[in-house]
């Protein structure tokens, strides 16, 4: 008796729910909104009068828990202000180790780094994984949508108030 | 008789040759619904991809299995092993050779329909050992055995139930007894309370005969990989696929012609009815399959000795009872 009822309760919860509408969506024709947070890849960002914002203070190399960032600084004059101050002459990204941790976003005193909710290509050699500086410089151009938090973003939901911003 | 074609020779060769393309389209397009239905039961979308909807599906997957490499094991029993998948295919065809799709349309119109209908799919348990056996496979052995087991033992209330409209309507013959429908009552409403038990019962047991879920302990998966079919590849493999779903559809409309009056209905021609029934059943079929779980083997028989054999019993008295007394 108790297998009678189970078999209808079954066959009456299957029926009601191929009626209902699919969950599955065909991805490539119908892309579902990403969530605001989400984080896939790097930029690194120029200001309005489009001088480079990164002042190569290697906090993020420092604070980068799997150590996938290195940079290296070079002292010299603005192009844009003619101002002598820090830049990075070689900024590289390793994507095969980064834990998408989101700390160097959030330690950059410029918000010269910041992450993106568009995902990398996939590459057939292992250097394709490797952001360069040309390649986060082209990311940061390519209009590409930004994930929610950056620096500043992140300072104005902490107390107390950064010193630089 | 009045039959469409009167020479009994061409009316099986035209009726035969026409089933045969109806039914293995109808196979086809089957598989197709059944993944659309199991893909909406669990909130996915099936096959969308070849065709409109994915119709075109079984066409593509009929090209794969042809494409496939054929593998004999080695230490199979090469003959038959290479046997078996027609032979499971031919016995689930040849049932249907005394189907009546309409009045004065069937391969054969046989005196003894009913039983040559039961007589082949009960022989259906015998390939599939043979696809068990011939396997070398410890997991197709024992899939073998648990058919011929599961086979035999569901025969039983099956020939049982499909006596108590031979009882009531007093003929062997099919078409005779979807004529006495036609006329009388359909005899799942008749002798009220029997039929329906009767027919329900009859579904029951052929789902285990054609082994679906929840019968499909041959098979088990989860268990025996593929059951009595784990060796086999390419299109020997779709063989036993279609075959199974030949066997299901052909199970269906044998119910529809036994319990819910064959072609006859009102409206649309009759063989629109025939089909339209059997449908129908194939949908409660997949649906059950998509709904239920797997019965374990002692289950399995304890259901069919303890509760469908005395119950079938009960009704073919109850229905030699109701003739004896309202005639």
């Amino acid at each position: 008796m108790l297998y009678l009822t189970a078999t209808l309760q079954s066959l009456f919860s299957t029926l009601r729910q191929s009626l209902k509408k699919p969950t599955t969506v065909e991805y490539p024709k119908v892309v579902r909104p990403r969530a605001p947070r989400l984080r896939a890849s790097f930029a690194l960002t120029k200001d309005a009068a489009g001088d480079e914002n990164c002042i190569g203070c290697k906090k993020c190399e420092k604070v980068c828990p799997s150590e996938v960032i290195a940079l290296t600084t070079v002292k010299k004059p603005s192009p844009i202000t003619g101002k002598s101050r820090g830049y990075a002459s070689d900024f590289t990204l390793n994507l095969q180790g980064c834990i998408i941790c989101e700390l160097c976003v959030q330690v950059c005193p410029t918000d010269a780094i910041v992450m993106v909710q568009d995902q990398e290509k996939p590459g057939f050699s292992r250097e394709d994984l490797v952001l360069t500086m040309d390649k986060l410089y082209d990311n940061g151009e390519k209009k590409l949508r930004l994930s929610w938090a950056n620096a500043s973003v992140l300072a104005e939901h902490q107390n107390p108030e950064r010193k630089h911003a | 008789m009045g039959h469409l074609i009167a020479n009994a020779w061409l009316r099986g060769l035209v009726h035969g040759a026409l089933l045969i393309t109806v039914l293995m389209t109808a196979v086809a397009w089957i598989s197709w619904f059944e993944r659309k239905f199991a893909a909406r039961v669990q909130s996915r979308l099936g096959p969308t991809m070849v065709g409109p909807a994915g119709l075109l599906q079984p066409i593509a997957d009929a090209f794969k299995m042809f494409q496939k490499e054929d593998i004999i094991p080695r230490g199979a029993d090469s003959l038959l092993f290479r046997l078996a998948p027609p032979l499971t295919l031919f016995l689930s065809l040849a049932t249907a050779a005394v189907l009546p799709i309409m009045p004065g349309m069937l391969a054969s119109d046989l005196d003894i329909g009913v039983l040559y209908a039961l007589a082949f799919s009960g022989l259906l348990a015998f390939p599939i050992w043979v696809a068990g056996w011939s396997s070398a496979n410890k997991y197709a052995l024992l899939g073998g055995m648990r058919m011929v087991a599961q086979g035999i033992s569901y025969e039983i209330p099956m020939v049982l139930c499909a006596l108590v409209p031979v009882v009531v309507t007093g003929s062997l013959s099919l078409s005779e007894i979807v004529k006495y429908q036609a006329a009388h009552h359909w005899l799942v409403f008749w002798p009220p309370g029997i039929g329906v038990i009767a027919f329900v019962l009859f579904f029951t047991t052929a789902l285990a005969e054609s082994n679906r879920i929840p019968f499909d302990i041959p098979e088990a998966e989860s268990e025996l990989v593929a059951g009595p079919t784990t060796e086999y590849t390419a299109i020997r493999f779709g063989l036993f696929a279609s075959a199974e779903y030949a066997h299901s559809v052909v199970s269906c409309a044998l119910a529809s012609a036994l319990f819910l009056g064959g072609w006859d209905g009102p409206v649309l021609p009759p063989s629109v009815w025939m089909l339209l029934k059997t449908a129908a059943l194939f949908v409660i079929v997949t649906w059950v399959r998509w709904s239920l779980l797997r019965l374990r083997s002692d289950q399995l028989m304890a259901l069919c000795w303890k509760y469908l054999v005395p119950v079938s019993l009960a009704l073919v008295l109850g229905a030699g009872a109701w003739v004896y007394v309202v005639g």
